[in-house]
Protein backbone atom coordinates (compact mmCIF):
# COMPACT_ATOMS: atom_id res chain seq x y z
CA UNK A 1 0.00 0.00 0.00
CA UNK A 2 2.79 2.35 0.84
CA UNK A 3 4.66 1.48 -2.25
CA UNK A 4 5.42 4.92 -3.71
CA UNK A 5 5.07 3.78 -7.30
CA UNK A 6 1.66 2.32 -6.69
CA UNK A 7 0.61 5.40 -4.79
CA UNK A 8 1.80 7.69 -7.55
CA UNK A 9 0.04 5.56 -10.12
CA UNK A 10 -3.24 5.75 -8.24
CA UNK A 11 -2.84 9.46 -7.77
CA UNK A 12 -2.20 10.01 -11.46
CA UNK A 13 -5.04 7.76 -12.53
CA UNK A 14 -7.42 9.54 -10.22
CA UNK A 15 -6.27 12.93 -11.42
CA UNK A 16 -6.66 11.95 -15.07
CA UNK A 17 -10.10 10.49 -14.41
CA UNK A 18 -11.22 13.68 -12.69
CA UNK A 19 -9.80 15.84 -15.45
CA UNK A 20 -11.54 13.76 -18.12
CA UNK A 21 -14.83 13.82 -16.21
CA UNK A 22 -14.71 17.58 -15.74
CA UNK A 23 -13.64 18.18 -19.33
CA UNK A 24 -16.35 15.86 -20.61
CA UNK A 25 -19.04 17.61 -18.60
CA UNK A 26 -17.73 20.93 -19.82
CA UNK A 27 -17.79 19.87 -23.46
CA UNK A 28 -21.21 18.17 -23.31
CA UNK A 29 -22.86 21.10 -21.60
CA UNK A 30 -20.80 23.85 -23.20
CA UNK A 31 -21.93 22.80 -26.65
CA UNK A 32 -25.53 23.57 -25.92
CA UNK A 33 -25.10 26.17 -23.26
CA UNK A 34 -26.88 29.44 -23.78
CA UNK A 35 -25.94 32.86 -22.64
CA UNK A 36 -29.02 33.33 -20.54
CA UNK A 37 -31.99 31.62 -19.12
CA UNK A 38 -35.00 33.09 -17.49
CA UNK A 39 -38.30 32.32 -15.90
CA UNK A 40 -41.32 33.29 -17.95
CA UNK A 41 -45.08 33.01 -17.71
CA UNK A 42 -46.81 30.99 -20.41
CA UNK A 43 -49.94 33.05 -21.23
CA UNK A 44 -51.97 30.07 -22.37
CA UNK A 45 -51.48 28.26 -19.09
CA UNK A 46 -51.63 31.09 -16.60
CA UNK A 47 -55.04 31.15 -14.92
CA UNK A 48 -55.04 34.92 -14.84
CA UNK A 49 -54.10 35.43 -18.49
CA UNK A 50 -55.70 32.58 -20.40
CA UNK A 51 -59.27 32.85 -21.63
CA UNK A 52 -62.08 30.94 -20.02
CA UNK A 53 -61.66 31.88 -16.40
CA UNK A 54 -62.95 35.31 -15.46
CA UNK A 55 -63.76 37.27 -12.38
CA UNK A 56 -61.19 38.79 -10.09
CA UNK A 57 -62.47 36.72 -7.19
CA UNK A 58 -61.02 33.67 -8.93
CA UNK A 59 -57.61 35.26 -9.21
CA UNK A 60 -54.50 33.20 -8.59
CA UNK A 61 -52.08 35.43 -6.72
CA UNK A 62 -49.22 32.98 -6.32
CA UNK A 63 -46.96 35.28 -8.33
CA UNK A 64 -47.53 38.04 -5.80
CA UNK A 65 -47.32 35.95 -2.66
CA UNK A 66 -44.68 33.35 -3.38
CA UNK A 67 -41.76 35.24 -4.86
CA UNK A 68 -38.69 35.32 -2.63
CA UNK A 69 -38.38 39.04 -3.23
CA UNK A 70 -40.23 41.38 -0.87
CA UNK A 71 -42.11 42.80 -3.88
CA UNK A 72 -42.56 40.10 -6.48
CA UNK A 73 -40.55 40.23 -9.71
CA UNK A 74 -43.81 39.72 -11.60
CA UNK A 75 -45.62 42.81 -12.79
CA UNK A 76 -48.75 43.53 -14.72
CA UNK A 77 -47.89 45.13 -18.04
CA UNK A 78 -50.39 47.06 -20.14
CA UNK A 79 -49.71 46.77 -23.83
CA UNK A 80 -51.02 50.18 -24.86
CA UNK A 81 -51.42 49.20 -28.49
CA UNK A 82 -54.01 46.62 -27.40
CA UNK A 83 -55.72 48.71 -24.75
CA UNK A 84 -59.36 49.70 -25.37
CA UNK A 85 -58.86 52.90 -23.34
CA UNK A 86 -62.35 52.46 -21.96
CA UNK A 87 -63.91 54.97 -19.63
CA UNK A 88 -65.08 52.26 -17.29
CA UNK A 89 -62.15 49.97 -17.44
CA UNK A 90 -62.99 46.66 -15.75
CA UNK A 91 -59.38 46.33 -14.67
CA UNK A 92 -59.34 49.79 -13.13
CA UNK A 93 -62.77 49.87 -11.54
CA UNK A 94 -64.46 47.21 -9.51
CA UNK A 95 -67.34 47.09 -12.00
CA UNK A 96 -69.40 44.73 -9.89
CA UNK A 97 -69.25 46.99 -6.90
CA UNK A 98 -71.72 49.81 -6.17
CA UNK A 99 -71.89 52.81 -8.46
CA UNK A 100 -70.71 56.16 -7.24
CA UNK A 101 -72.68 59.41 -7.66
CA UNK A 102 -70.74 60.30 -10.83
CA UNK A 103 -71.94 57.20 -12.65
CA UNK A 104 -68.58 55.48 -12.29
CA UNK A 105 -68.00 52.48 -10.05
CA UNK A 106 -67.09 53.68 -6.60
CA UNK A 107 -64.27 51.27 -5.92
CA UNK A 108 -61.02 50.56 -7.74
CA UNK A 109 -60.10 47.00 -8.45
CA UNK A 110 -56.39 47.13 -7.71
CA UNK A 111 -55.79 46.48 -4.02
CA UNK A 112 -52.55 48.46 -4.17
CA UNK A 113 -53.89 51.28 -6.36
CA UNK A 114 -51.14 50.65 -8.89
CA UNK A 115 -53.08 51.61 -12.02
CA UNK A 116 -52.95 55.24 -13.10
CA UNK A 117 -55.82 56.57 -15.22
CA UNK A 118 -55.26 59.66 -17.32
CA UNK A 119 -57.79 61.06 -19.78
CA UNK A 120 -56.45 61.60 -23.27
CA UNK A 121 -57.07 65.10 -24.57
CA UNK A 122 -60.02 67.22 -23.46
CA UNK A 123 -62.78 65.56 -21.48
CA UNK A 124 -66.24 66.58 -22.67
CA UNK A 125 -68.05 67.21 -19.35
CA UNK A 126 -71.37 66.11 -20.87
CA UNK A 127 -70.01 62.93 -22.32
CA UNK A 128 -67.08 61.74 -20.21
CA UNK A 129 -67.85 58.12 -21.06
CA UNK A 130 -66.95 58.67 -24.64
CA UNK A 131 -63.47 59.88 -23.91
CA UNK A 132 -60.34 57.82 -24.22
CA UNK A 133 -58.34 57.10 -21.12
CA UNK A 134 -54.82 55.92 -20.81
CA UNK A 135 -54.04 53.28 -18.19
CA UNK A 136 -50.49 52.90 -17.03
CA UNK A 137 -49.23 50.63 -14.30
CA UNK A 138 -47.15 52.04 -11.52
CA UNK A 139 -44.42 49.44 -11.31
CA UNK A 140 -43.31 50.54 -7.89
CA UNK A 141 -46.72 49.55 -6.51
CA UNK A 142 -47.73 46.58 -8.65
CA UNK A 143 -46.98 43.23 -7.09
CA UNK A 144 -48.32 41.06 -9.89
CA UNK A 145 -51.42 39.81 -8.08
CA UNK A 146 -53.19 39.52 -11.42
CA UNK A 147 -56.62 40.91 -10.54
CA UNK A 148 -56.53 43.44 -13.38
CA UNK A 149 -55.24 40.76 -15.75
CA UNK A 150 -58.15 38.55 -14.77
CA UNK A 151 -60.66 41.31 -15.59
CA UNK A 152 -59.08 42.70 -18.76
CA UNK A 153 -59.99 39.81 -20.99
CA UNK A 154 -62.92 38.33 -22.77
CA UNK A 155 -65.77 39.22 -22.37
CA UNK A 156 -65.16 42.54 -20.66
CA UNK A 157 -61.76 43.57 -21.93
CA UNK A 158 -59.34 43.16 -24.75
CA UNK A 159 -56.62 41.33 -22.89
CA UNK A 160 -54.12 44.13 -23.10
CA UNK A 161 -52.88 43.64 -19.55
CA UNK A 162 -50.66 40.63 -18.99
CA UNK A 163 -48.44 39.38 -16.23
CA UNK A 164 -44.78 39.36 -17.08
CA UNK A 165 -41.62 38.50 -15.23
CA UNK A 166 -39.34 41.47 -14.89
CA UNK A 167 -35.97 39.94 -15.70
CA UNK A 168 -34.09 42.83 -14.20
CA UNK A 169 -35.74 42.13 -10.86
CA UNK A 170 -35.98 38.35 -10.95
CA UNK A 171 -33.06 36.78 -9.10
CA UNK A 172 -33.58 33.67 -11.21
CA UNK A 173 -33.61 31.21 -8.33
CA UNK A 174 -32.83 27.68 -9.27
CA UNK A 175 -35.80 26.43 -7.33
CA UNK A 176 -38.20 29.21 -8.23
CA UNK A 177 -40.68 29.48 -5.46
CA UNK A 178 -43.44 30.77 -7.75
CA UNK A 179 -42.92 27.94 -10.22
CA UNK A 180 -43.21 25.47 -7.40
CA UNK A 181 -46.57 26.78 -6.31
CA UNK A 182 -48.00 27.68 -9.72
CA UNK A 183 -51.19 25.63 -10.04
CA UNK A 184 -50.95 25.28 -13.82
CA UNK A 185 -47.22 24.93 -14.45
CA UNK A 186 -47.46 28.22 -16.29
CA UNK A 187 -44.28 29.53 -14.73
CA UNK A 188 -41.50 27.90 -16.65
CA UNK A 189 -37.88 28.20 -17.47
CA UNK A 190 -36.95 29.38 -20.92
CA UNK A 191 -33.52 29.22 -22.40
CA UNK A 192 -32.55 27.81 -25.74
CA UNK A 193 -36.22 27.11 -26.34
CA UNK A 194 -38.23 29.94 -27.87
CA UNK A 195 -40.17 32.16 -25.53
CA UNK A 196 -43.80 31.09 -24.99
CA UNK A 197 -46.31 32.28 -27.55
CA UNK A 198 -48.12 35.50 -26.71
CA UNK A 199 -51.24 34.74 -28.73
CA UNK A 200 -54.00 33.35 -26.57
CA UNK A 201 -55.74 30.20 -27.66
CA UNK A 202 -59.26 31.11 -28.71
CA UNK A 203 -58.95 34.84 -29.18
CA UNK A 204 -56.97 37.92 -28.22
CA UNK A 205 -53.70 38.63 -29.91
CA UNK B 1 -67.39 42.51 -26.78
CA UNK B 2 -69.15 45.06 -24.70
CA UNK B 3 -67.40 47.59 -22.62
CA UNK B 4 -68.81 46.44 -19.34
CA UNK B 5 -69.23 43.02 -17.93
CA UNK B 6 -72.89 42.17 -18.16
CA UNK B 7 -74.56 39.92 -15.73
CA UNK B 8 -77.13 39.04 -18.34
CA UNK B 9 -74.68 37.58 -20.79
CA UNK B 10 -76.62 34.37 -21.59
CA UNK B 11 -79.82 36.36 -22.20
CA UNK B 12 -77.94 38.67 -24.45
CA UNK B 13 -76.54 35.78 -26.43
CA UNK B 14 -79.89 34.05 -26.78
CA UNK B 15 -81.54 37.28 -27.86
CA UNK B 16 -78.83 37.79 -30.41
CA UNK B 17 -79.15 34.32 -31.86
CA UNK B 18 -82.95 34.40 -31.81
CA UNK B 19 -83.00 37.75 -33.47
CA UNK B 20 -80.43 36.78 -36.04
CA UNK B 21 -82.55 33.81 -37.14
CA UNK B 22 -85.38 36.21 -37.68
CA UNK B 23 -83.08 38.67 -39.38
CA UNK B 24 -82.04 36.21 -42.03
CA UNK B 25 -85.56 36.37 -43.41
CA UNK B 26 -85.98 40.13 -43.19
CA UNK B 27 -83.13 41.44 -45.22
CA UNK B 28 -80.41 43.96 -44.86
CA UNK B 29 -82.44 46.73 -43.23
CA UNK B 30 -83.40 44.61 -40.28
CA UNK B 31 -79.84 43.42 -39.94
CA UNK B 32 -78.72 47.01 -39.70
CA UNK B 33 -81.37 47.69 -37.10
CA UNK B 34 -80.30 44.62 -35.21
CA UNK B 35 -76.70 45.72 -35.10
CA UNK B 36 -77.76 49.07 -33.80
CA UNK B 37 -80.00 47.39 -31.25
CA UNK B 38 -77.20 45.19 -30.05
CA UNK B 39 -75.03 48.21 -29.53
CA UNK B 40 -77.75 50.17 -27.78
CA UNK B 41 -79.06 47.22 -25.80
CA UNK B 42 -79.45 48.43 -22.23
CA UNK B 43 -77.09 46.59 -19.95
CA UNK B 44 -77.92 46.17 -16.33
CA UNK B 45 -76.07 48.58 -14.06
CA UNK B 46 -75.15 50.79 -16.95
CA UNK B 47 -78.09 52.78 -18.13
CA UNK B 48 -76.44 55.64 -19.92
CA UNK B 49 -74.02 54.66 -22.56
CA UNK B 50 -71.58 52.06 -23.60
CA UNK B 51 -68.92 52.28 -26.20
CA UNK B 52 -68.58 48.91 -27.86
CA UNK B 53 -64.98 47.93 -27.81
CA UNK B 54 -64.07 45.33 -30.32
CA UNK B 55 -60.69 46.67 -31.25
CA UNK B 56 -58.25 48.86 -29.47
CA UNK B 57 -58.36 52.46 -30.67
CA UNK B 58 -55.10 53.34 -32.30
CA UNK B 59 -53.45 56.79 -32.28
CA UNK B 60 -55.20 57.74 -35.54
CA UNK B 61 -58.59 56.94 -33.98
CA UNK B 62 -57.78 58.99 -30.93
CA UNK B 63 -56.40 61.94 -32.86
CA UNK B 64 -54.87 65.04 -31.34
CA UNK B 65 -51.41 63.77 -32.24
CA UNK B 66 -51.66 61.17 -29.52
CA UNK B 67 -48.47 59.23 -28.99
CA UNK B 68 -48.56 55.62 -27.86
CA UNK B 69 -46.77 55.48 -24.56
CA UNK B 70 -43.85 53.12 -24.33
CA UNK B 71 -44.95 49.73 -23.14
CA UNK B 72 -43.40 48.87 -19.82
CA UNK B 73 -41.55 46.08 -21.43
CA UNK B 74 -39.32 43.95 -19.38
CA UNK B 75 -35.71 44.88 -19.75
CA UNK B 76 -33.59 42.02 -20.96
CA UNK B 77 -31.63 40.34 -18.24
CA UNK B 78 -28.24 41.88 -18.04
CA UNK B 79 -25.81 39.14 -18.94
CA UNK B 80 -23.24 41.66 -17.91
CA UNK B 81 -23.76 40.76 -14.27
CA UNK B 82 -23.15 37.13 -15.04
CA UNK B 83 -19.86 38.02 -16.69
CA UNK B 84 -18.94 39.98 -13.56
CA UNK B 85 -19.90 36.97 -11.43
CA UNK B 86 -17.69 34.61 -13.38
CA UNK B 87 -14.74 37.01 -13.46
CA UNK B 88 -15.02 37.63 -9.72
CA UNK B 89 -15.32 33.92 -9.00
CA UNK B 90 -12.20 33.28 -11.04
CA UNK B 91 -10.31 36.12 -9.37
CA UNK B 92 -11.36 34.96 -5.91
CA UNK B 93 -10.26 31.39 -6.67
CA UNK B 94 -6.87 32.59 -7.88
CA UNK B 95 -6.48 34.81 -4.83
CA UNK B 96 -7.48 32.00 -2.47
CA UNK B 97 -5.04 29.65 -4.19
CA UNK B 98 -2.21 32.16 -3.88
CA UNK B 99 -2.99 32.68 -0.20
CA UNK B 100 -3.14 28.96 0.47
CA UNK B 101 0.12 28.17 -1.29
CA UNK B 102 2.23 31.31 -1.26
CA UNK B 103 1.19 34.19 0.98
CA UNK B 104 -0.23 31.99 3.74
CA UNK B 105 -1.80 34.86 5.67
CA UNK B 106 -5.00 34.31 7.58
CA UNK B 107 -6.13 37.93 7.26
CA UNK B 108 -6.10 37.59 3.49
CA UNK B 109 -8.47 34.63 3.72
CA UNK B 110 -10.70 36.65 6.04
CA UNK B 111 -10.69 39.48 3.49
CA UNK B 112 -11.72 37.11 0.72
CA UNK B 113 -14.35 35.63 3.03
CA UNK B 114 -15.91 38.97 3.87
CA UNK B 115 -15.77 40.22 0.27
CA UNK B 116 -17.31 37.04 -1.07
CA UNK B 117 -20.01 37.03 1.57
CA UNK B 118 -20.84 40.60 0.68
CA UNK B 119 -20.86 40.08 -3.08
CA UNK B 120 -21.99 36.50 -3.77
CA UNK B 121 -24.04 36.33 -0.61
CA UNK B 122 -25.79 39.56 0.17
CA UNK B 123 -25.45 41.41 -3.13
CA UNK B 124 -26.13 38.60 -5.60
CA UNK B 125 -28.38 36.90 -3.06
CA UNK B 126 -26.84 33.48 -3.31
CA UNK B 127 -27.81 32.64 -6.91
CA UNK B 128 -26.05 31.28 -8.93
CA UNK B 129 -23.90 29.13 -6.70
CA UNK B 130 -21.85 26.06 -7.55
CA UNK B 131 -23.64 23.99 -4.91
CA UNK B 132 -26.98 24.46 -6.59
CA UNK B 133 -25.37 24.21 -10.02
CA UNK B 134 -24.84 20.49 -9.38
CA UNK B 135 -28.55 20.00 -9.94
CA UNK B 136 -28.72 22.11 -13.09
CA UNK B 137 -25.79 20.19 -14.52
CA UNK B 138 -27.28 16.83 -13.56
CA UNK B 139 -30.70 17.78 -14.91
CA UNK B 140 -29.18 19.14 -18.12
CA UNK B 141 -27.22 15.95 -18.70
CA UNK B 142 -30.35 13.87 -18.11
CA UNK B 143 -32.71 16.09 -20.10
CA UNK B 144 -31.18 17.54 -23.29
CA UNK B 145 -34.03 20.03 -23.73
CA UNK B 146 -33.22 21.87 -20.55
CA UNK B 147 -31.63 25.28 -20.61
CA UNK B 148 -28.16 25.35 -19.22
CA UNK B 149 -26.65 28.80 -19.09
CA UNK B 150 -22.92 29.31 -19.51
CA UNK B 151 -22.72 30.88 -16.11
CA UNK B 152 -24.04 27.73 -14.46
CA UNK B 153 -21.56 25.51 -16.33
CA UNK B 154 -18.69 27.81 -15.42
CA UNK B 155 -19.76 28.11 -11.79
CA UNK B 156 -19.96 24.35 -11.59
CA UNK B 157 -16.61 23.66 -13.27
CA UNK B 158 -14.29 26.44 -12.09
CA UNK B 159 -14.12 25.45 -8.40
CA UNK B 160 -13.72 21.79 -9.35
CA UNK B 161 -10.86 22.60 -11.75
CA UNK B 162 -9.30 24.72 -9.00
CA UNK B 163 -9.68 21.77 -6.63
CA UNK B 164 -7.95 19.48 -9.07
CA UNK B 165 -5.04 21.91 -9.30
CA UNK B 166 -4.63 23.40 -5.86
CA UNK B 167 -7.16 21.84 -3.49
CA UNK B 168 -10.41 23.11 -2.01
CA UNK B 169 -9.63 26.81 -2.30
CA UNK B 170 -13.27 27.48 -3.19
CA UNK B 171 -14.25 26.43 0.32
CA UNK B 172 -11.66 28.66 1.97
CA UNK B 173 -13.69 31.81 1.63
CA UNK B 174 -15.08 32.10 -1.87
CA UNK B 175 -18.25 30.13 -1.19
CA UNK B 176 -20.76 32.43 0.50
CA UNK B 177 -22.24 29.57 2.48
CA UNK B 178 -18.81 28.64 3.77
CA UNK B 179 -17.99 32.29 4.35
CA UNK B 180 -20.96 32.96 6.61
CA UNK B 181 -20.12 29.87 8.66
CA UNK B 182 -16.41 30.63 8.75
CA UNK B 183 -17.08 33.97 10.37
CA UNK B 184 -19.21 32.19 12.96
CA UNK B 185 -16.39 29.89 14.11
CA UNK B 186 -15.69 31.30 17.57
CA UNK B 187 -14.91 28.56 20.07
CA UNK B 188 -14.24 25.48 17.97
CA UNK B 189 -13.99 22.13 19.66
CA UNK B 190 -12.27 19.08 18.24
CA UNK B 191 -14.76 16.42 17.34
CA UNK B 192 -13.97 12.76 17.78
CA UNK B 193 -12.49 11.28 14.63
CA UNK B 194 -15.39 8.89 14.19
CA UNK B 195 -17.92 11.73 14.12
CA UNK B 196 -15.90 13.45 11.43
CA UNK B 197 -15.55 10.33 9.38
CA UNK B 198 -19.09 9.02 9.56
CA UNK B 199 -20.70 12.44 9.65
CA UNK B 200 -18.76 13.32 6.54
CA UNK B 201 -20.48 10.45 4.73
CA UNK B 202 -23.79 12.31 5.06
CA UNK B 203 -22.79 14.75 2.36
CA UNK B 204 -22.42 11.96 -0.16
CA UNK B 205 -25.88 10.70 0.73
CA UNK B 206 -27.20 14.23 0.29
CA UNK B 207 -25.37 14.49 -3.04
CA UNK B 208 -26.92 11.22 -4.21
CA UNK B 209 -30.38 12.36 -3.14
CA UNK B 210 -29.95 15.73 -4.86
CA UNK B 211 -28.81 14.03 -8.08
CA UNK B 212 -31.73 11.62 -7.90
CA UNK B 213 -34.29 14.39 -7.55
CA UNK B 214 -32.60 16.53 -10.20
CA UNK B 215 -32.67 13.90 -12.95
CA UNK B 216 -36.40 13.22 -12.62
CA UNK B 217 -38.62 14.17 -15.57
CA UNK B 218 -39.62 17.82 -15.77
CA UNK B 219 -42.81 17.66 -13.72
CA UNK B 220 -41.32 15.87 -10.73
CA UNK B 221 -37.92 17.50 -10.84
CA UNK B 222 -36.99 19.07 -7.56
CA UNK B 223 -33.87 20.97 -6.61
CA UNK B 224 -33.61 19.96 -2.99
CA UNK B 225 -30.23 21.63 -2.40
CA UNK B 226 -31.75 25.00 -3.19
CA UNK B 227 -34.96 24.24 -1.39
CA UNK B 228 -33.13 23.32 1.79
CA UNK B 229 -30.38 25.88 1.49
CA UNK B 230 -30.05 26.98 5.11
CA UNK B 231 -28.32 30.32 4.57
CA UNK B 232 -29.90 31.77 1.45
CA UNK B 233 -32.71 33.12 3.61
CA UNK B 234 -30.19 35.36 5.37
CA UNK B 235 -28.76 36.57 2.06
CA UNK B 236 -32.21 37.49 0.79
CA UNK B 237 -33.47 38.65 4.16
CA UNK B 238 -36.58 36.60 3.56
CA UNK B 239 -37.57 32.99 3.61
CA UNK B 240 -39.68 30.49 5.42
CA UNK B 241 -39.43 30.64 9.18
CA UNK B 242 -38.19 27.14 9.67
CA UNK B 243 -35.45 27.43 7.06
CA UNK B 244 -34.23 30.61 8.74
CA UNK B 245 -34.41 28.77 12.05
CA UNK B 246 -32.38 25.90 10.60
CA UNK B 247 -29.81 28.35 9.24
CA UNK B 248 -29.62 30.14 12.56
CA UNK B 249 -29.30 26.81 14.34
CA UNK B 250 -26.44 25.77 12.06
CA UNK B 251 -24.69 29.09 12.71
CA UNK B 252 -25.05 28.67 16.48
CA UNK B 253 -23.78 25.11 16.20
CA UNK B 254 -21.02 26.48 13.98
CA UNK B 255 -19.69 28.58 16.82
CA UNK B 256 -18.48 25.35 18.42
CA UNK B 257 -18.33 22.87 15.57
CA UNK B 258 -16.47 24.47 12.68
CA UNK B 259 -18.63 24.81 9.55
CA UNK B 260 -21.14 22.03 10.14
CA UNK B 261 -22.87 22.46 6.77
CA UNK B 262 -19.60 22.31 4.80
CA UNK B 263 -18.27 19.31 6.66
CA UNK B 264 -21.32 17.14 7.00
CA UNK B 265 -23.92 18.24 4.49
CA UNK B 266 -22.58 20.21 1.54
CA UNK B 267 -22.97 18.02 -1.58
CA UNK B 268 -20.57 20.18 -3.55
CA UNK B 269 -18.10 19.73 -0.71
CA UNK B 270 -18.44 16.01 -1.43
CA UNK B 271 -17.53 16.51 -5.07
CA UNK B 272 -14.65 18.80 -4.13
CA UNK B 273 -13.39 16.26 -1.60
CA UNK B 274 -13.32 13.54 -4.24
CA UNK B 275 -11.54 15.74 -6.77
CA UNK B 276 -9.11 17.37 -4.35
CA UNK B 277 -7.88 13.94 -3.27
CA UNK B 278 -6.05 13.96 -6.60
CA UNK B 279 -4.98 17.59 -6.48
CA UNK B 280 -1.66 18.53 -8.03
CA UNK B 281 -0.71 20.65 -5.05
CA UNK B 282 -2.01 20.30 -1.55
CA UNK B 283 -1.79 22.58 1.44
CA UNK B 284 1.58 22.24 3.18
CA UNK B 285 1.37 23.45 6.75
CA UNK B 286 4.94 24.35 7.63
CA UNK B 287 6.86 26.70 5.39
CA UNK B 288 10.06 24.69 5.75
CA UNK B 289 10.95 22.20 8.42
CA UNK B 290 8.51 20.98 10.96
CA UNK B 291 8.65 20.89 14.72
CA UNK B 292 6.07 18.13 15.27
CA UNK B 293 4.49 20.40 17.84
CA UNK B 294 0.92 19.65 16.85
CA UNK B 295 -0.24 23.24 17.25
CA UNK B 296 -1.62 23.16 13.72
CA UNK B 297 -3.82 20.18 14.49
CA UNK B 298 -5.18 21.98 17.53
CA UNK B 299 -5.85 25.13 15.54
CA UNK B 300 -7.82 23.40 12.81
CA UNK B 301 -11.52 23.74 13.62
CA UNK B 302 -12.45 21.18 10.98
CA UNK B 303 -10.39 18.23 12.15
CA UNK B 304 -8.68 18.17 8.78
CA UNK B 305 -5.13 17.70 10.05
CA UNK B 306 -4.17 14.10 10.58
CA UNK B 307 -0.70 12.92 11.48
CA UNK B 308 0.34 16.56 11.32
CA UNK B 309 -0.56 16.68 7.65
CA UNK B 310 -3.48 18.51 6.09
CA UNK B 311 -5.87 15.93 4.72
CA UNK B 312 -6.33 16.77 1.06
CA UNK B 313 -9.98 15.83 0.97
CA UNK B 314 -11.01 17.73 4.12
CA UNK B 315 -8.67 20.73 4.21
CA UNK B 316 -10.61 23.86 3.33
CA UNK B 317 -7.51 26.04 3.01
CA UNK B 318 -8.67 28.47 5.68
CA UNK B 319 -5.03 29.27 6.63
CA UNK B 320 -5.65 28.99 10.38
CA UNK B 321 -2.87 26.42 10.75
CA UNK B 322 -0.34 28.74 9.11
CA UNK B 323 -1.07 31.40 11.66
CA UNK B 324 -0.50 28.94 14.50
CA UNK B 325 2.64 27.33 13.14
CA UNK B 326 5.76 28.39 15.09
CA UNK B 327 8.00 27.83 12.10
CA UNK B 328 5.79 30.12 10.07
CA UNK B 329 5.89 32.73 12.80
CA UNK B 330 9.66 32.51 12.92
CA UNK B 331 9.76 33.00 9.22
CA UNK B 332 7.55 36.08 9.46
CA UNK B 333 9.72 37.37 12.30
CA UNK B 334 6.85 37.37 14.74
CA UNK B 335 8.68 35.20 17.24
CA UNK B 336 12.26 34.19 17.76
CA UNK B 337 13.51 30.81 18.73
CA UNK B 338 15.87 31.19 21.65
CA UNK B 339 18.02 28.64 23.29
CA UNK B 340 16.96 28.01 26.80
CA UNK B 341 19.97 26.53 28.56
CA UNK B 342 22.97 25.93 26.45
CA UNK B 343 24.30 27.39 23.31
CA UNK B 344 23.59 24.43 21.12
CA UNK B 345 21.70 25.29 18.03
CA UNK B 346 18.14 24.12 18.20
CA UNK B 347 17.59 20.69 16.83
CA UNK B 348 14.76 20.72 14.47
CA UNK B 349 12.57 17.67 14.00
CA UNK B 350 12.65 17.04 17.72
CA UNK B 351 9.47 17.75 19.57
CA UNK B 352 9.90 20.98 21.51
CA UNK B 353 6.72 20.62 23.44
CA UNK B 354 5.13 17.29 22.79
CA UNK B 355 1.52 18.37 22.91
CA UNK B 356 -0.72 15.47 22.07
CA UNK B 357 1.48 13.76 19.60
CA UNK B 358 -1.36 12.43 17.53
CA UNK B 359 -0.66 9.30 15.59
Amino acid sequence: MNDPDRRQFLQRTGRTTCAVALGGTGIVLGRRACSEDAWAIVPNKCVNIRLGVTGSEQVCDVCATDCVLPLSAVRAVNDHAECGRCCICPAYYDVRGPMGPDGLPAKKLCPRDAIVRTPIGEVDPYDPLNNFYEYTIDESKCNGCGRCVMECKDPAGLGSIRLEVRYDLCVCCNQCSIAQHCPEEAYCRIGPQPAPARTLEGGHV
Amino acid sequence: MILMRTQSDPILVSMRSGLSAWAQGCGLLTLLFLMLATVMLPVRGQEEYSRPVTAAPQPEDIGDSYQLPAVQHVAPRSTWWYAVDVVLLFAALVAAALVAHRWRRRWMVVTITVASLAYFGFFRQGCVCPIGAIQNVAAAIADPTLAVPFVVVLFFLLPLIAALLVGRVFCSGVCPLGAIQDLAVLWPVQLPRAVDRWGGMLKYLYLAAALWFAVQPAGERDFIICRFDPFVGFFRLSGSAWMLLLGGGLLVLGMFVGRPYCRFLCPYGGLLAIVSRYALKSVCITPDEELDCGLCAESCPFGAIRNLRADRADCMACARCFAHCPRQQVKWGEIELVEIENTKPIQLRTPLAPVEAKT
